[in-house]
């Protein structure tokens, strides 16, 4: 529960962070919980490694041909205030989309 | 004036289709025997060391059976008349590291095959040396003194209950190394340990286990579609004034429709052979074992039980169709990683939304790995933690329970100390 509670916190904080933008200094209320938050969890990662795993898509002898495929504009955004794309996932290499065969 | 309707089109006559001959028809009997016949066996790589039998295997040498593994060289040692020897390597004597790019089907080496439902764990032998009958109970152990002769007793056939593999990775790292590794992990984390843990710490209980893995090369191809976006502009925007002034960025982008296809060979993709070990749901801390792969598998050895004299093994206990997925997404994963490099264009990032993967070709083979590996149970949740060790490279991971009323009075003072100076800033800039 406490891990719940702390991974809601650091959810929470980059909204409060971007709320800077526009209500001056009032966002360094939230350091306090945002380090007790980050406090513990750091420590409970450096103990427990909770979050490690093989790193296999880069520990193991892979050979690969050129990346072959191609990109085609279908859109553009005029304004927006989001600073990236929604639902980046090009990271998160084993976070499975829609498999099709 | 009306026109009179045009005629309709007439298709082109499609000749009658003609049966392919295929030779005279099959009687009754021959067609019910054809469909009841067995698939065609998958090819497959013969791993079976011919050169040992089940029971007892002597030193070429002088004939004891005192045989057991030399960490320091990873070599058989006969504990009679120090003779040392090995077994060869599998990469070389079938070809393992050869012809990736051109595997067609799911090639599984003998000692991969599936687990017979009614294989037993218990194996009986009559001991050559003085006719005792000896039991080894194979889910945890390939070797068994007799209790008369004290001859050593190996199991050294494959069995079709997932004990013996088609090959094995001696340990390297002695008992005293491991404890040292452990010894030196846990105490980097003694702060926020749980005390109960502390007092119980024993790092000379760690045991040496043979745990299984499957060992897969492949061929495949993986696809990937979904949306990118490249930002053209970035502008800052001013409204009110004075205490009410705000600043807030916006952004422009370009919106792509993104599609990547690589095509790759893996060369010794390791996976967990046991279910148990490959549960990662949290309530174990089964993901601290994987962590210490990878393993030099070029390196590993054919089968010999003596290499387990004085090690535990756990059996494997899970097909190559029980693992199918798992490979396919781990290959999917190695060519969302393979790509990724090519999107660099789209620096607002790319949202993947569909992917595809083609296994041309997989190969198969059961290994034993080395791990030192040392487990603590914690009785106020029941989480079984391991602090495990590489026995080949060293690298060590581990899970220490923690003290949560220490770790969270830590959190609180740190939260304190940071708004008690966020407090005066706000004061002081006021």
């Amino acid at each position: 529960m406490i891990i719940d509670t702390i991974q809601v916190v650091t959810h929470l904080l980059p909204d409060l962070v971007q709320a800077s933008d526009e209500g001056g200094l009032a966002w360094l209320l939230a350091a306090g919980p945002a380090g007790a938050a980050a406090t513990y969890w750091g420590f409970y990662r450096y103990y427990r490694n909770t979050d490690k795993s093989h790193d296999f898509e880069h520990d193991t002898i892979i050979d690969a041909q050129p990346v072959q495929g191609g990109e085609e504009k279908v859109d553009h955004i005029s304004r927006t205030r989001d600073s990236d794309i929604d639902g980046d996932n090009s990271g998160k290499y084993r976070q499975r989309v829609r498999r099709v065969s | 004036m009306t026109q009179p309707p045009a005629p309709e089109p007439v298709p082109d006559p499609v000749p009658p289709q003609q049966p392919t001959f295929d030779g005279p028809p099959m009687s009754l009997e021959e067609e019910l025997a054809a469909s009841r016949a067995e698939p065609e066996p998958k090819p497959s790589i013969e791993t079976i060391n011919e050169s040992l039998k089940d029971g007892l295997n002597r030193c070429p040498k002088c004939g004891s059976t005192d045989v057991q593994l030399r960490g320091s060289t990873g070599m058989l040692v006969c504990l009679f008349c120090r003779n040392e020897w090995q077994e060869e390597r599998v990469e070389e004597q079938f070809g393992l590291g050869e012809g990736i790019d051109e595997l067609e089907g799911t090639v599984i080496a003998t000692g991969a095959k599936d687990i017979a439902a009614d294989a037993v764990d218990l194996l009986t032998f009559k001991c050559e040396a003085c006719g005792a009958e000896v039991v080894v109970n194979t889910a945890h152990a390939m070797n068994a003194r007799c209790h008369w002769c004290r001859h050593t007793l190996n199991v050294n056939q494959q069995i079709p209950n997932g004990a013996v593999p088609d090959a094995v990775l001696p340990f390297k790292l002695t008992k005293e190394e491991a404890v040292e590794k452990i010894r030196d992990f846990a105490s980097k984390r003694r702060l926020f340990a749980h005390r109960r843990f502390k007092r119980e710490f024993v790092p000379e209980n760690v045991l040496g286990v043979y745990l299984p893995y499957l060992v897969i090369d492949a061929r495949a191809e993986s696809e990937y579609w979904g949306m990118g976006e490249e930002e053209t502009r970035r502008w800052t925007e001013t409204t009110g004034s004075g205490d009410n002034k705000r600043t807030v960025t916006y952004y422009a982008a370009d919106v792509f429709q993104v599609r990547r296809q690589v095509s790759f060979t893996v060369d010794d993709l390791t996976v967990e052979g046991s279910s148990e070990r490959s549960d990662f749901d949290g309530k174990s801390t089964n993901n601290i074992i994987n962590t210490i792969l990878p393993f030099d598998t070029k390196n590993a050895v054919q089968w010999n039980s003596s290499y387990l004299v004085g090690f535990n093994s756990e059996k494997r206990d899970l097909n190559v169709d029980q693992l199918t997925p798992v490979l396919e997404n781990q290959l999917l994963s190695i060519g969302r990683a393979q790509v990724q490099p090519s999107l660099g264009k789209f620096d607002r990032g790319v949202r993947w939304e569909q992917e595809r993967v083609d296994v041309g070709g997989s190969r198969w083979v059961s290994m034993y790995l080395p791990v030192w590996l040392y487990s603590y149970r914690q009785e106020s949740n029941g989480i079984l933690h391991y602090i495990a060790v590489n026995a080949r490279t060293g690298e060590t991971m581990g899970s220490i329970p923690v003290s949560q009323p220490k770790l969270i009075l830590a959190a609180f003072t740190v939260g304190t100390f940071l708004e008690g100076i966020a407090g005066w800033f706000l004061v002081a800039a006021s």
